[in-house]
């Protein structure tokens, strides 16, 4: 465990924007808090321990701008495609292709104008008062994007986010830093992935902010696949009037992930959707945390999270809904389906809720079963052998969360992703 | 084809099948009839392969092969079909998928290539006029919200897809009204061919309307205690079961 974070203060030091430095060392000051509050945020993941006894978590790696390549065919996959492309948390604009009214800059690149709006966001919406990794993240990270949606953008076709990681130079720690600002009537895809390039274990964290103003609309995938990844996600909306935000988590069998996904519902008639699905194998542990706080009046939000557990994997899900005293008129629904397929799998699962105020429609649960044994035989009789079978029914269960996909070619690729997982659950 | 002998069987320790007998030619229909209870469902589970079942002692060999060895898919490849009772409803596996990937799992354990999506289409629209089933409830989730008749007819739908040498309708009748009865009735009998077996079990004599039946059985607690031909149904409806149990 960490106890003494002296090695990092010299990174706040290090920052050269006064206003930057300030909010720095307000994350600093607050670390021993937040150390506190990690026992419970952390009870059924104690990841801390963990990572810190593999990787030197508080360290930066001192590499700044060296050029990297990634392998062709690798990008190849993503060819004719928008995509904003970072190696190792630095951004990679050449590499990128990025949409006009869509405009992409590292802090130090950005005019007056976007200084003040990054100012006026960033470290506002995130959880570094409450979570240890955002905090290392908020202090540590060497290049932060702003992602500027412009007013009225429409454009369907989405934007991938791939963060490429390459630790075979020993750059085995990575902080990924951005901030989303989708301006009114703006309506955007973004799907965002974690890849390594080699086999090396690394260690990563990634905090977005997502500012939504009035009347914008997101949906934005993050998806999880790598093995070698010990990845800290979170992810943070603040929701204007009338804007709807889409978020959706697929994680599979990887080494350790984390997702935080924290929604304020802070104006009237917003809508958000939280999805999740997880499918995990051997020694995985992904643990999703999400809250949804809803501030103002007449707004919905709707969260299903659905996971498969196998081997010894182990799965976490933790949903808060908060309903303020002002938050009249709120609908909130929450649920979260497990399927166990070994007896040395294991699901911790918590659904909350707090109401302050008295006129909602709320609702929360959570099960957690087993392959359906009638289904299975009926499958089975037909000449579809048990290995199939369990595919098939697996898949099936994946269908509900999938099929809320809006974007199209999002939807196919997060289709064959998963297909492509599940054929490995035969236990 | 099928030889069933001293068969007994249990479930959750109670013993349901207790010494049946059987033996089922190709080309022949069999009846098995009982009151609730009796085992009725029990032997078609078994004979298709469920797990859960207990097989305590006695045997079955089906075309020259120890059938209790097999898996229930291996049994599905070598020809058996169970028509179920209670069709399962299933949420996000489309009826066509579903069919298909069974037509081409069959298909590939007998070393034949797998259907395209061309010939697979053409193929099924020929079926679905047997059954008369429309291809709206085909691209549906298997059985999701399908009414009790439609049910049934999926499964017989399904049995023409898979062409079985051994078709075991699990009260299929039941729950059907007069017009899906019949056509449930035509479906069987379109089907039926000189190299293939059908047993039917049923509650009442009525789909043997329909379907004639080359022998009838009655199965009273757990085991086959009068075999007779078509007339032994209609005896029976008359004068109940009481009657064969004195």
């Amino acid at each position: 465990m960490i106890k003494d974070f002296t090695s990092i203060k010299k990174n706040i030091f290090k920052e050269t924007n006064s206003i930057l430095k300030t909010k720095k060392t307000k994350v600093f000051n607050s670390l021993d808090n937040v150390l506190k509050t990690y026992k419970e945020e952390y009870k059924y993941s104690p990841l801390l321990r963990k990572v810190s006894k593999k990787f030197d978590i508080l360290k930066v790696d001192s590499y700044k701008e060296k050029k990297k390549n990634i392998d062709k065919k690798i990008l190849n996959q993503y060819k004719n495609q928008y995509s904003i492309i970072t190696i190792n948390g630095l951004f990679q604009k050449n590499e990128s292709k990025i949409p006009s009214g869509i405009s992409v800059n590292t802090f130090d690149k950005l005019n007056n104008t976007d200084k003040k709006i990054f100012h006026k966001f960033f470290n506002n919406q995130d959880d570094s008062k409450n979570d240890i990794f955002t905090s290392i993240n908020t202090i540590n990270y060497k290049e932060s994007l702003l992602i500027k949606i412009d007013k009225n953008y429409s454009k369907k076709n989405h934007i991938n986010i791939l963060n490429f990681i390459i630790s075979n130079s020993g750059e085995s720690i990575n902080h990924i830093r951005k901030l989303i600002v989708s301006n009114q009537n703006s309506k955007s895809v973004f799907i965002e992935e974690f890849i390594s390039l080699d086999s090396i274990e690394n260690f990563s964290t990634s905090v977005t902010e997502i500012i939504q103003e009035e009347n914008s609309e997101i949906e934005y995938l993050s998806i999880q696949n790598d093995k070698n990844n010990f990845h800290f996600n979170s992810i943070n909306i603040s929701q204007k009037q009338n804007s709807i935000s889409n978020c959706f988590t697929f994680s599979y069998s990887g080494a350790v992930v984390r997702n935080n996904l924290n929604i304020k519902l802070k104006e009237k008639n917003c809508y958000s959707n939280m999805y999740g699905f997880y499918a995990l194998r051997k020694k995985s542990h992904v643990d999703n945390h999400t809250t949804v706080d809803h501030i103002d009046e007449n707004s919905i939000s709707n969260e299903h999270y659905k996971g498969i557990m196998d081997n010894n994997s182990n799965g976490v899900f933790n949903g808060k809904i908060f309903v303020r005293k002002k938050a009249q008129k709120t609908n909130a629904f929450q649920s979260n389906n497990n399927v166990i397929l070994s007896d040395e799998a294991k699901i911790n699962t918590k659904p909350q809720l707090e109401i302050w105020a008295d006129d909602v429609k709320c609702s929360h649960g959570c099960t957690v079963g087993q392959l359906d044994k009638e289904a299975m035989f009926y499958l089975q009789s037909r000449g579809i052998s048990k290995e199939k079978a369990i595919s098939m029914l697996l898949g099936a269960f994946s269908e509900e969360i999938i099929e809320k996909i809006e974007n199209q070619f999002a939807k196919q690729k997060i289709k064959k992703i998963t297909y492509k997982k599940l054929e490995y659950f035969t236990s | 084809m099928l030889e069933i002998k001293n068969l007994h069987v249990s479930v959750n320790n109670n013993k349901i099948l207790k010494g049946l007998n059987l033996s089922v030619n190709k080309g022949e229909i069999h009846t098995i009839m009982g009151p609730n209870g009796s085992g009725k469902s029990t032997l078609a589970q078994v004979i298709a392969g469920r797990k859960e079942y207990k097989v305590n002692k006695g045997s079955i060999i089906y075309s020259n092969k120890k059938l209790l060895e097999l898996s229930a898919d291996e049994r599905a490849k070598q020809g058996i079909f169970l028509a179920f009772q209670y069709p399962v409803e299933i949420p996000g596996i489309s009826t066509t998928n579903f069919i298909k990937t069974a037509v081409n799992k069959i298909r590939e354990s007998k070393g034949k290539k797998s259907l395209d999506a061309v010939s697979f289409l053409k193929i099924m629209k020929e079926k679905m006029k047997i059954v008369k089933i429309n291809q709206t409830l085909l691209s549906r989730s298997i059985n999701e919200g399908f009414s009790g008749g439609e049910k049934k007819r999926n499964e017989i739908f399904q049995m023409a897809m898979l062409d079985p040498k051994l078709a075991i309708l699990d009260e299929t009748d039941s729950g059907l009204d007069i017009d899906a009865l019949k056509i449930v009735a035509k479906g069987v009998n379109k089907l039926k061919s000189k190299d293939n077996a059908t047993i039917i079990i049923t509650h009442y004599q009525r789909l043997l309307k329909y379907i004639i039946p080359d022998y009838v059985h009655v199965l009273i607690d757990g085991k086959i205690v009068k075999s007779g031909d078509k007339n032994l149904a209609l005896e029976l409806e008359k004068k109940g079961y009481d009657w064969v149990r004195a």
